[in-house]
């Protein structure tokens, strides 16, 4: 069982697209049956893995399987394999990537048109986003991460608000050319390693994990760490570094090539805004985890405090922009953009506790963040306005929709007692003990990027002062009789995601049990890999 | 001076490998001859069209392990061995193709007895071409392609089609002329006609000079022009406008891929195992460049599909160079596999042009929201699209990592920076492309507008995007299939 368990987490939103491609578009209600009856399957397999994982474990659920294999004559041998597993990194990922998927299908219940096209386009998106999360042959993850291109460009264009096309195309083209930069490195990386454990001829595969020992790096390559060749200022590899680091920036976003994210967000709907924000983004962050430094660990330590430096301008670039946005939407894809920040900070500080922290702060950023585009999505269904200044006192109409604003807003500008607190003070403990171990990061960034918590916490409070106390008011064309408070299906979506966002702040250990040992693992090869392939190339 | 005797043993020698191009030939000649009955009906015609390549195909299929062995014929004039062979399997399929997509229009054809013969003389050039050795022997076979390509030009008998059909025309002859030039040089300095022996590499080492550069150049020109790769390109949108969609799509094939089969047993004689002092990965590799960016930042503004598509073609020929550029083995192999994807894609994407220019769609701007009645044919489509753009889950994608690979690999052994200009420049050039790719789908998807067009799923053309689909994502999901077949082509002179 344990070993096709993570091929059924990605075939069953597969198989139940490939049979709601036969059934007519006008038999809705099955469509959403099946989608539901798909993520329920799901679920189940991800109690089933909970239960199985050992935290101490490493590498587990293991499938390695050949997909292809081509004999290149005297060249060697190309090989590509079908390779999934689970770690620390991997599986608090997943788990989100599945509660999230649950709750954005029940979000997307009765309020979306032509639901067919729909659905099948989210099924598809669900198994990329698993298989990208799991894949740890890099065709294999290059595969499902270009596949979410197309499901979620359609997504945004055709089920989207008044400038979906714009959006759409924008986010596809930015994307698109992050995964091109991906691509090239993939292709030198592929060339230049081969699989130690074939004996008699050269080997080629896209394995990640044989791409992170150095002395798999057949001797002469490109990117060589022994003998990486120059090209203009910076040698092969750290040329590599900067192209997969800005190819995943693209996807996390950090800023300068960030703006396709608050277009993108605004446009789309509710659900769709949800998996953007709180599973594609994460991706960036996971590929950076996964490949960029383990891989390039010389180009961590050279190019960390550059890593560090742009996660701190996000957060704090990112926390302006928030605080200056009108649209309630845009004002949470800003906040997305600066709290990504805070990954890129605890990546960069290469200690256990800023790695656990990035890691954490993913998670508890995807349950914040869905949370945030529902409660967006809430209020955009009653009155089809998200403008900030049209609204005022809707605490006396909508008392329950407020607490769980309050609760989202609260955990998201990480106040004690939430997930996003937990997170936060880890990445800053890495931060400021980066200095003390030789880790890329200075004190001075850490201490600046402390400022993003009050920025953060400008933003909201203003928001909730503006738009939820004070006397009931409503401005533009919206009738008072359209505001009401949550009904059923919208308590089923949020409530869970409150009451994660306060047990995970309260008890964070279920997650930071499973976290540790790779953040642990993680910070010190990195650390001690880079220093090494820096000091003796 | 040979004896009599022994030239004619010589010659029943090669007429054992010839036996695909005596079919092509007897072919052209039967489909005149029947063709001047009344009673022969269109579909008859067709049926004789589908045979004759089917029939080549099979007798290369069937001796392959003979064809694949290198042998010289008729006097060194040609050469069988399996590189030549796999193209020529290549193009019989895409004359298939071509048939096949003929067939539900072929009364709208008013000659269609010439029009088959002719398509059948150009498939038999381009056999030839895939063949040659010898200089002469590629004169007379490109001008076989040309001309044939000329008239099919001109085949929709319109102002449109006289005028494409005259402009390739001249630019052609202007090109051949070039070629023959060039030729006349190169037979001056080395002596012989035969590029692919010893003496031939021997003097042109030798013979290092400028002129020897410009002959050589002047010499290649013919083959880019058959190739379209900038910036001998200009003809191709005109004649892609005016020419109908099968005889687009069988030009976007053959005689491109005849062109590519002799620019790489050109460059590799002319590059002389690396040792020539001319640094022919440089000038390809440049031209290389300039056809992915023409022909890509000309399509972003097409309003045409079938300009589109032509301008979509000379980025693909860019592409298909980064192959030739490599100058490595696996660099030739790639090539081939990709130029079997390129093939499968234009022909599932003509194929749907086709039937939506039927509809009246012959505008980009005309596809606005017909994708919600026309479901099935438009996703279709959209899978062809990115395949040419180079996306998973397609062999597209699969055909864009190997090639560049091989380039890389190349890059890795010479330290050129040319090449890795062109790695990374090509690979950007990929999102330049999705741009005007995705028009049509985007179009049809996104754009609101209403039709009524009366839908039918079950149509040849369905039938026949399906078949291409399913090939194009079976080689993504085991690309083995033929690689595995590729890999065992020799690329010895």
């Amino acid at each position: 069982m344990q070993e096709i368990l993570l091929s059924l987490l990605l075939t069953v939103p597969l198989a139940a697209a490939f049979i709601a491609l036969f059934i007519p578009s006008t038999m809705v209600k099955i469509f959403r049956y099946i989608v539901i009856i798909a993520n329920s399957i799901q679920v189940g397999i991800l109690l089933i893995i909970l239960n199985g994982y050992k935290a101490l474990g490493g590498l587990q659920f293991v499938e390695h399987r050949q997909w292809f294999t081509l004999d290149l004559g005297a060249w060697g041998i190309l090989k590509a394999e079908y390779f999934l597993g689970l770690d620390g990194l991997s599986l608090p990922l997943v788990a989100l990537a599945v509660l999230v998927m649950l709750i954005a299908t029940i979000s997307s219940w009765t309020t979306v048109k032509n639901t067919k096209g729909y659905y099948i386009l989210l099924l598809i998106l669900n198994t990329a986003i698993m298989g990208s999360f799991t894949a740890l042959d890099f065709l294999l993850f290059y595969l499902f991460f270009e596949f979410m291109l197309l499901p979620m460009f359609f997504l945004i264009a055709l089920w989207g608000g008044p400038r979906r096309e714009y959006a759409s195309i924008k986010f596809f083209l930015y994307t698109l050319f992050g995964s091109i930069l991906i691509l090239i490195v993939m292709i030198g990386l592929y060339i230049s390693v081969h699989n130690p454990s074939e004996s008699g001829r050269l080997v080629h595969s896209f394995n990640v994990l044989h791409m992170t020992d150095a002395t798999n790096f057949i001797s002469g390559s490109i990117l060589d760490p022994n003998n990486p060749w120059m090209i203009g200022i910076y040698n092969a590899r750290q040329w590599a570094f900067l192209l997969l680091f800005l190819g995943f920036a693209i996807k996390l976003p950090a800023v300068p090539v960030h703006t396709w994210l608050p277009d993108a967000h605004v446009e789309a709907p509710t659900a769709i805004s949800v998996v953007l924000a709180a599973l594609l983004l994460k991706i960036g962050g996971y590929g950076i985890a996964r490949i960029v430094f383990p891989i390039f660990p010389d180009g961590a330590v050279h190019f960390g405090w550059f890593v560090g430096l742009v996660g701190v301008i996000s957060i704090i670039y990112g926390g302006l922009n928030a605080m200056a946005s009108k649209d309630l939407k845009r004002l949470i894809a800003y906040s997305s953009v600066s709290h990504m920040g805070f990954v890129l900070l605890g990546f960069a500080s290469l200690t256990t506790e800023g790695v656990a922290g990035g890691i954490y702060q993913m998670f508890s950023h995807g349950i914040i963040t869905s949370m945030l585009f529902l409660l967006a999505g809430v209020i955009y269904d009653r009155t089809s306005d998200r403008t900030i200044a049209n609204y005022s006192g809707l605490s006396i109409k909508m008392p329950v929709y407020t607490a769980l604003v309050v609760v989202a807003f609260f955990a998201s500008m990480g106040l004690p007692g939430f997930s996003g607190f937990i997170a936060e003070i880890m990445v800053f403990l890495g931060a400021f003990k980066s200095g003390s171990i030789q880790g890329p990061v200075t004190e001075t960034l850490a201490i600046i990027s402390t400022l993003g918590l009050i920025i953060g916490a400008t933003y909201y409070l203003w928001t909730l002062q503006r738009m939820f106390f004070g006397p009931f008011n409503l401005k533009g064309n919206t009738a008072t009789d359209q505001v009401y408070d949550l009904t059923q299906r919208e308590y089923v979506m949020l409530l869970p995601l409150a009451v994660a966002t306060l047990f995970f702040g309260i008890y964070p250990q279920p997650i930071i049990g499973i976290i540790d040992p790779f953040a642990k693992h993680f910070a010190e090869f990195v650390l001690n890999a880079g220093k090494n392939l820096t000091l003796n190339p | 001076m040979t004896d009599l005797s022994v030239s004619l043993e010589e010659i029943a020698k090669g007429i054992n490998s010839f036996i695909p191009e005596l079919i092509l030939s007897g072919g052209v000649l039967l489909l005149i001859f029947v063709g001047l009955f009344k009673k022969v009906t269109p579909s008859m015609l067709t049926f004789v069209a589908l045979v004759v390549p089917v029939l080549s195909l099979l007798v290369i299929v069937a001796n392959w392990s003979e064809l694949s062995v290198p042998a010289r014929i008729f006097n060194g004039f040609l050469r069988t061995d399996d590189f030549s062979s796999y193209l020529k399997i290549l193009f019989d399929v895409s004359c298939v193709f071509t048939v096949l997509m003929t067939w539900r229009r072929q009364n709208e054809q008013q000659r269609l007895s010439e029009y088959y013969s002719v398509i059948l003389a150009v498939l038999f050039g381009a056999h030839l071409l895939a063949m040659s050795m010898n200089l002469i022997m590629v004169f007379i076979s490109l001008e076989l392609v040309s001309i044939g390509s000329y008239i099919l030009a001109g085949v929709s008998f319109s102002r449109k089609g006289s005028e494409g059909s005259f402009k390739y025309f001249l630019f052609g002859s202007t090109a051949s002329a070039m070629m023959l030039y060039g030729f006349s040089f190169l037979y001056g300095y080395t002596g012989t006609l035969d590029f692919s022996t010893p003496a031939f590499a021997g003097e042109i080492l030798e013979n290092h000079s400028t002129l020897l550069l410009i002959a050589s150049i002047m010499a290649m020109a013919g083959f880019f022009y058959k190739v379209a790769a900038a910036p001998l390109h200009l003809w191709s949108p005109d004649v892609y406008e005016a020419a109908p969609f099968p005889i687009i799509a069988f030009f976007s094939v053959v005689p491109k891929m005849a062109g590519i089969a002799i620019l790489t047993r050109f460059s590799l004689a002319l590059n002389a195992f690396g040792q020539s002092p001319i640094d022919w990965q440089f000038i390809l590799a440049i031209i290389a460049i300039l056809s992915i960016s023409v022909g890509n930042f000309s399509a972003l503004g097409q309003k045409n599909p079938k300009r589109l598509m032509a301008y979509s073609s000379i980025a693909q020929s860019g592409f298909l160079m980064v192959g030739i550029v490599a100058f490595s083995a696996n660099g030739m192999h790639y090539m081939l596999f990709y130029a079997s994807v390129y093939m499968l894609a234009n022909f599932l994407i003509f194929n749907y042009l086709q039937s939506f220019d039927a509809m009246g769609m012959d505008t980009v701007l005309s596809f606005s929201g017909v994708g919600r009645k026309l479901a099935w044919p438009m996703v279709l489509t959209l899978i062809g699209m990115i395949t040419l753009t180079g996306l998973p889950p397609t062999s597209g994608f699969t055909a864009k990592l190997f090639i560049f690979s091989s380039l890389w690999e190349a890059y890795q052994l010479t330290g050129k920076s040319i090449l890795l200009w062109l790695l990374v420049f090509g690979l950007l050039n990929t999102v330049i492309s999705l741009f005007y790719y995705l028009s049509i789908p985007y179009y049809a998807f996104i754009k609101g507008g209403e039709t009524d067009l009366k839908t039918n799923n079950l149509t040849f053309e369905n039938l026949f995007g399906l078949l291409l689909v399913v090939a194009i994502l079976l080689l993504f999901f085991n690309p083995e299939l033929l690689m595995g077949w590729i890999n065992k082509i020799n690329f010895v002179l």
